[in-house]
């Protein structure tokens, strides 16, 4: 008993490691990749006048991506592992197989949006590609291959009734929408619109007028990969980590007191938890960086 | 007057002959269920209850999109249908681990399971607009926060609707994901229910045997009714929502009427896979 359960916590620490890692590598490809809700601007950019060389790929949201490329790496793994494959080679290569596809879609992806730009003077830039589907493609690879790693643990180690390929699909759309939840706000808001006023939100009116210049040359989508794996990537990580690693724990810890109930209460209570520090966190930020205006300015 | 007392925004009317005709259609498809598989009507009723959850929950759930992405908006930035799919997706995976508890145990974990995730990710959007964008919350649909009281207006920066993720927004975020976790996850259990009864008979197995079979066909059915009724809620929402007390919130009834329909014809669709083979094979 004890020692199923001292099991079942090294399984749900190595987890939700993993999922950290998957967190952090998901943001990163999507911000190097240009997918999500603020690649609307990369988009918008060039048809108000402002050509750039941001990669452009927001082939879907990242959760129904991510869906499809875990649900197809973790598809691939189970079939290796029905032909008797070493089960981590196995989850290696069905990770690198959805990797490649995911190498196509950018490709499509970048290449179909950017030509649609075509009447507004943006260029179809051929080194983008070759220098940053590599890189989108190494991150992507790193958050499929964890992710799945993640389903294998629940299926062969914690006993969850899922098939591997549909904990796949679960913990994919989970992690896109882990990910671009955390992560989206930095790349679009504090990379994209790194002209605007600090501790602001971007105007309205500024929309479209994304940075385009960088210290040297112009501003690539590796330059926001560098800048957004410093924040955004680490806590998207922190939470999708945090998720795995607490749904796993509730469950092996508390699941067999009272009948299911343990879990129940468990979960509860992490839930409370957390929104008494959202609260605190909402009211450290209305103290510490006051209104914008007056309150009878705001009203007037 | 309160902030929930503002006025509706547009759509949210109830169009009363589609009503009509969506009500019946419903009747039709339990109805049809009765005549062939008199067993799986009360697992039907389940499902659309269930479907109804999730359309119901997906309106609770901030949702920003792209303007939230660049701190123009209140919410999370991302896509309603995703959100949704998230939390409950992961709320199944928990209800389906504690199906051998019971039909009310495995729906309320599947629920704590999708509050949770809803939890942290809600902490960690205010955690970045915060820490790593020195933005605070504000709301851009209410003076204040019908929850804790708080002034808004003073707290949005020029030339936006808001940003982040307001006290009330936080806690509908939570709701939607109880919702949608229990509601994925109590189709999930009806369908297991109808699968053990009939997929024994087809492939001449015992319970035991058929399991992994059912376990994936009710899993993949449940995560497909899922993203139907996330998808007709994020329609009935048309873009962004800011929560439960967003004005679009009060376009659910007509969300309700869609995921029951919607449910009843997707349970219907997934009963018939099994009870159409049994009626060949005999």
């Amino acid at each position: 008993m004890v020692e199923n359960i001292v099991f079942g916590i090294g399984i749900t620490a190595l987890a939700g490691a993993l999922a950290a890692v998957a967190g952090a590598a998901e943001d990163t490809e999507s911000d190097i990749g240009s997918q999500g809700d603020p690649n609307s601007q990369v988009q918008l950019a060039p048809q108000m006048g402002f050509i750039h060389r941001i990669f452009n790929k927001a082939i879907a949201g990242e959760p129904p991506a991510y869906g499809l490329w875990c649900t197809l790496g973790a598809g691939l793994a189970w079939v290796f592992l029905i032909q008797d494959i070493n089960p981590i080679l196995a989850l290696v290569l069905g990770a690198t197989i959805a990797t490649f596809v995911q190498g196509v879609y950018a490709t499509s992806g970048y290449l179909g949006r950017t030509a649609s730009l075509a009447k507004f003077g943006q260029p179809v830039y051929i080194d983008i590609i070759k220098s940053m589907l590599s890189v989108t493609m190494a991150h992507a690879f790193v958050a499929v291959f964890t992710t799945i790693s993640i389903c294998y643990l629940m299926n062969a180690a914690l006993g969850h009734p899922f098939p591997l390929p549909l904990l796949g699909l679960v913990w994919g759309i989970a992690l896109g929408a882990a990910g671009s939840a955390t992560g989206n706000p930095f790349y679009g808001k504090e990379r994209q619109y790194q002209n605007q006023q600090f501790g602001a939100g971007v105007p309205i009116s500024a929309s479209g007028n994304i940075v385009r210049y960088a210290e040297a040359g112009q501003r690539n989508s590796l330059d926001n990969g560098w800048f957004s794996s410093k924040l955004g990537g680490p806590a998207s990580g922190i939470c999708f980590g945090l998720i795995v690693f607490l749904e796993l724990w509730r469950t092996i810890l508390f699941e067999e007191f009272a009948g299911g109930w343990g879990a129940i209460i468990a979960g509860l209570v992490l839930i409370l938890i957390f929104i008494m520090i959202g609260r605190w966190v909402e009211v450290y930020a209305r103290k510490n960086y006051g209104p914008y205006t007056a309150p009878e300015e705001a009203s007037s | 007057m309160s902030a929930l007392g503002g006025a509706p925004a547009g759509g949210a009317a109830m169009d009363p002959i589609s009503m009509v005709i969506g009500l019946v259609l419903a009747v039709v498809f339990i109805g049809i269920t009765f005549v062939l598989a008199p067993l799986a009507v009360i697992p039907l009723i389940g499902i659309i209850v269930g479907g109804v959850l999730i359309g119901f929950g997906v309106h609770f759930v901030p949702v920003g999109g792209a303007p939230a992405a660049m701190g123009q908006a209140p919410g999370i930035a991302t896509g309603v249908a995703m959100l949704a799919a998230g939390a409950g997706l992961a709320g199944l995976f928990g209800g389906a681990w504690a199906a051998e508890f019971g039909v009310v145990v495995a729906t309320i974990t599947g629920a704590i399971g999708g509050g949770l995730l809803m939890a942290i990710t809600c902490l960690m959007v205010n955690v970045i607009y915060v820490f790593g964008m020195g933005i605070p919350a504000a709301s851009g649909k209410v003076e204040k926060d019908p929850i804790t009281g708080d002034t808004q207006a003073e707290y949005k920066s020029q030339g936006t609707e808001g940003h982040g993720l307001p006290f009330i927004s936080f806690v509908g975020g939570v709701l939607g994901g109880l919702f949608g976790g229990g509601g994925g996850t109590l189709i999930y259990i009806e369908l297991l229910t109808v699968y053990e009864q009939y997929l024994p008979s087809i492939f001449n197995a015992t319970v035991e045997q058929i399991m992994p079979v059912a376990i994936s066909l009710a899993g993949m059915f449940a995560i497909g009714m899922f993203l139907v009724n996330a998808v007709l809620a994020a329609y009935n929402i048309t873009g962004t929502i800011e929560g439960p007390h967003d004005p679009k919130f009060k376009r659910f009834p007509r969300a309700i009427v869609a995921s029951l329909v919607a449910s009843a014809l997707c349970g219907l669709v997934a009963i018939l896979i099994v009870v159409v083979n049994l009626n060949l094979t005999i």
